[in-house]
């Protein structure tokens, strides 16, 4: 039976108008082995060379843990042929509960010319009833956007880590949220990539004993891996939403300023250094150093904080891998409409 | 517990990463940490909770039991138990830091001496280790010793807790102030915590929750296990008081209370509680033509002989004890009026598994009264495989109207790959942010106990006590059982 072995191929090449049919027949095949599973409709959009195969093996992956009807689009705009292709193909697993296969279905469309502009009606006339569309756009988005696309999408993601021009996308986004009446959530891989460390940083603080120390951090040391600056802005745009710090000194020549609500100064020293898109963290605050940073093994971070008369208590808590897979599989276990990285934005627009 | 001063003071940066109240700095003082639920589940929770990053690295877990051990022969032991039972492997850098945090407290639970000496060991680990005074004491022992404990925790002032900390209580069934987090782990399961959200947040379905579309309700909790090292306990207690008192109860609860206010712990209680203060009290002849009580005999199970109750090891050979019980009971409400809920729990059964079914009443024999005699049922199946299924007729494909049942079924495993973390694990974390919506209040205990008692006087009447009635191992109990449904026209639902 086409695709039902995982080969991470795209499967079986179909006609546009036949693929109903052809799903129906992949699914009568496997009856008895198989279960169709489906929570969300994941639309997969790039426009890089060799993105369907690559994104095949993504969704492969995505779909163990996040069973979806998978529509992976790969476009070529700049193409003069005007050519579509589609094809179907299954992803299983054998479940956590049984020996019973569980099957997630991709379509895959290989958009070339200007039948990209038709992406709407060539490949969402193929959603799964009912289930909210989640559509992860691994591109720069294109100005200006189609205003047909957001009346079907409920979930955008995205990594503004990858953005050539941050405030020229974010403005974009913006818009199309708007125009779809805040209905669609944003969501960035970007800030999905600081998950772990913010939930690190957040626990320092959950005792009320320890909320003095919002009015008496003097200063942080962030580091940062080349190519992820922007990750290391969001981090300090959270702390400063959250903390009602405003941007005093943009992040120039490696460092910021931002002033808390009685204008007291917190500098920020950002550091470039090899490894984890975040590195180590050190808040400081009168005598304390909380401290956050990766640990050898990789998937775990350090935790501790230590300061005079204290008995440093270290702790590890997960880290949140870059892989995409990975950060795809955080970004869909969260619900919400991530109103708090909006406020972040805010503040990293200002520190641009 | 008082949740408005937990959350008086919130923290700006859990905003949008967590939607739970956060566990505090805490001492987890384990009372019978050398017992079977401190290895199987307890330590392994607690090591999970730590490698998830929920736990406050303050948190400090202290055994307390009688045999002599030191704190490196205890974390030895512990480690062993963890790597054996934990859901997740056990990755060595977090077990380092974690077994930091775990300590030893030989005594015996009627030395008032040692508990003198936990009450400053304690107060010493608040200090080196910032655990502000928070105490969490776990009864992982039988209930006859939860009072010794409770005598002496209160002797050197261990019940009390200073201004802005706390002192609680978690005690394992069965039940016997309000400080105290009765444990029950079915509502620790993602299925008994979806029954709200299936009845509540779904619009289709609380129109047809009553008398007028429910023919009648059952709820089965059946298990191939025999007493497996628990004669000592189990003697005692019987499959009454182990399980339909608190698991099967609470599930009716869920299943059968009206909508509460908002989601707080006392809001849902206070729903829960009025279910059970419904429950129609049976007299004494009632006990015996409602409620069925059975001991497995000698008999297979997956084709493996098996002994009888009787047999097994510390077992009296003459023991009366119930290891299955089939209750008819009805809900004096409104909402439940003239539906009965039938129960039925066992050992030794053909196969395991808790479920819930709602059977609806047939259609209107009108159109199809030849075709079906089938009705609707909506069965919530809490373990194992959780989901929720939903048997409804359909026309088979050809000329002839032919209608055969089909199902529904919807599997937590197929749709979430994520596994669903341990109910003990969620429950320990209520337990220590303060959360109490999943452990039983104590007007919920007393009335369910008010309840059992009925039954379990009429047991124990020297004159005309109600047949304990023998099943063999392997069967889905005494014919009884099923006769007690027979008398309805109904019959038990196949699992």
């Amino acid at each position: 039976m086409p695709g039902i072995a995982e080969n991470y191929s795209l499967g079986q090449s179909v006609e546009i108008g036949k693929i109903d049919k052809e799903l129906k027949k992949l699914w009568r095949e496997g009856e008895g082995a198989m279960t169709r599973a489906s929570l969300i409709n994941l639309a997969v959009y790039s426009e890089k060379p060799g993105s369907l195969e690559k994104n095949t093996q993504l969704i492969a992956r995505i779909a163990e843990n996040h069973a979806c009807r998978a529509l992976v689009i790969g476009a070529n705009r700049n193409s003069k042929e005007n050519r579509v292709e589609a094809w179907v193909n299954a992803h299983c697993h054998v479940s956590r509960a049984g020996n019973k296969q569980i099957c997630s279905e991709q379509l895959s469309f290989s958009l070339e010319g200007p039948c990209v502009k038709l992406l709407p009606s060539i490949v969402f006339s193929h959603l799964d009833s009912d289930l909210p569309l989640y559509l992860w756009w691994q591109d720069d988005f294109p100005e200006p956007m189609d205003p047909q696309l957001w009346e079907w999408v409920d979930r955008l993601i995205f990594d503004s880590q990858t953005w050539r021009d941050f405030g020229a996308q974010m403005r974009l986004v913006e818009t199309a949220q708007q125009e779809a009446k805040q209905r669609i959530v944003l969501c960035d891989l970007n800030w999905t990539r600081l998950d772990k460390v913010r939930y690190a940083i957040a626990q320092f603080f959950d005792h009320p004993a320890s909320h003095h120390h919002f009015g008496k951090i003097e200063n942080l040391n962030i580091d940062y891996a080349p190519g992820f600056k922007s990750t290391a802005l969001f981090l300090i745009g959270w702390l400063g939403a959250q903390l009602n710090w405003k941007v005093n000194q943009p992040a120039r020549n490696g460092s910021c300023r931002l002033v808390d609500t009685n204008n007291r100064k917190i500098d920020i020293e950002l550091r470039q250094r090899e490894g984890d898109p975040i590195g180590e963290i050190a808040i400081n605050s009168s005598g304390i150093q909380f401290r956050v940073a990766p640990a050898q093994c990789g998937d775990l971070l350090e935790i501790s904080r230590s300061g005079e008369n204290e008995t440093a208590l270290p702790q590890s808590m997960p880290a949140q891998s870059n892989d995409p897979v990975d950060l795809m599989t955080q970004e869909l276990l969260r619900g919400g409409p991530h109103s708090v990285y909006l406020h972040a934005v805010n503040c990293v627009r200002e520190l641009l | 517990m008082n949740r408005a001063a937990d959350q008086s003071q919130v923290n700006p940066l859990r905003e949008g990463l967590s939607t739970r109240a956060v566990p505090q700095p805490c001492s987890v003082v384990i009372f019978g940490a050398t017992g079977d639920l401190t290895h199987r589940k307890l330590l392994p929770a607690l090591y999970n909770l730590a490698a998830d990053g929920e736990l406050p690295p303050a948190v400090t877990v202290i055994g307390f039991a009688r045999r002599e051990k030191s704190d490196a022969d205890f974390r030895r032991e512990m480690e062993e138990a963890v790597r054996k039972f934990s859901r997740q492997t056990v990755r060595d850098e977090i077990w380092k830091n974690f077994s930091q945090s775990i300590f030893y407290h030989q005594s015996d639970f009627s030395d008032e001496a040692g508990f003198k000496s936990l009450a400053e060991r304690l107060d010493k680990i608040d200090k080196e280790r910032g655990t502000r005074g928070n105490r969490l004491f776990y009864f992982a022992v039988g209930p006859d010793q939860f009072e010794p404990i409770l005598k002496h925790l209160k002797a050197v002032d261990l019940n009390k807790a200073c201004e802005g900390s706390w002192a609680r209580v978690i005690t394992e069934k069965p039940f016997g102030s309000d400080q105290t987090y009765r444990i029950d782990h079915f509502l620790g399961k993602e299925t008994a915590q979806n029954i709200l959200v299936l009845r509540f947040a779904n619009a289709i379905f609380e129109p047809l929750w009553n008398t007028r579309y429910i023919d009648h309700v059952q709820i089965t909790a059946a298990e191939t296990l025999g007493v497996e090292g628990r004669a000592g306990y189990y003697e005692g207690a019987g499959a009454l008081r182990d399980m339909v008192q608190n698991h099967l109860l609470q599930l009716l609860c869920l299943v059968a209370m009206e909508a509460p206010s908002d989601l707080s712990a006392d809001s849902i209680r206070d729903e829960k509680v009025k279910v059970v203060h419904c429950l129609r009290r049976m007299t004494t002849d009632e006990v015996a033509t409602n409620v069925v009580r059975g001991q497995y005999a000698e008999g297979a199970i997956n084709g493996q002989p098996v002994p009888g109750y009787r047999n097994e090891k510390n077992v009296n050979p003459k023991s009366m004890t119930d290891t299955f019980v089939a209750l008819r009971l009805n809900i004096e409400n409104r909402r439940w009026w003239d539906v009965p809920i039938y129960m039925r729990v066992g050992k030794r059964l053909p196969k395991s598994g808790t479920e819930i079914s709602v059977h609806f009443k047939k259609a209107p024999l009108v159109l199809f009264n030849k075709e079906t005699n089938e009705s609707n049922v909506l069965v919530i199946r809490i373990q194992p495989d959780e989901g929720i299924s939903l048997r409804m007729q359909a026309k088979m494909p050809g000329t002839s109207f032919r209608i055969e049942p089909v199902k529904m079924d919807f599997h937590y495993g197929t749709s979430f790959g994520k596994a669903s973390p341990e109910a003990y694990e969620r429950l320990l974390l209520d337990a220590m942010s303060g959360d109490a919506t999943l452990f039983a209040r104590r007007d919920e205990v007393e009335e369910a106990w008010a309840f059992i008692d009925i039954i379990e006087n009429a047991w124990s009447a020297k004159k005309n006590a109600p047949d304990l009635f023998l099943y063999p191992a392997g069967s889905w109990g005494p014919e009884a059982a099923d006769e007690l449904l027979a008398r309805d026209g109904r019959s038990w639902r196949r699992l």
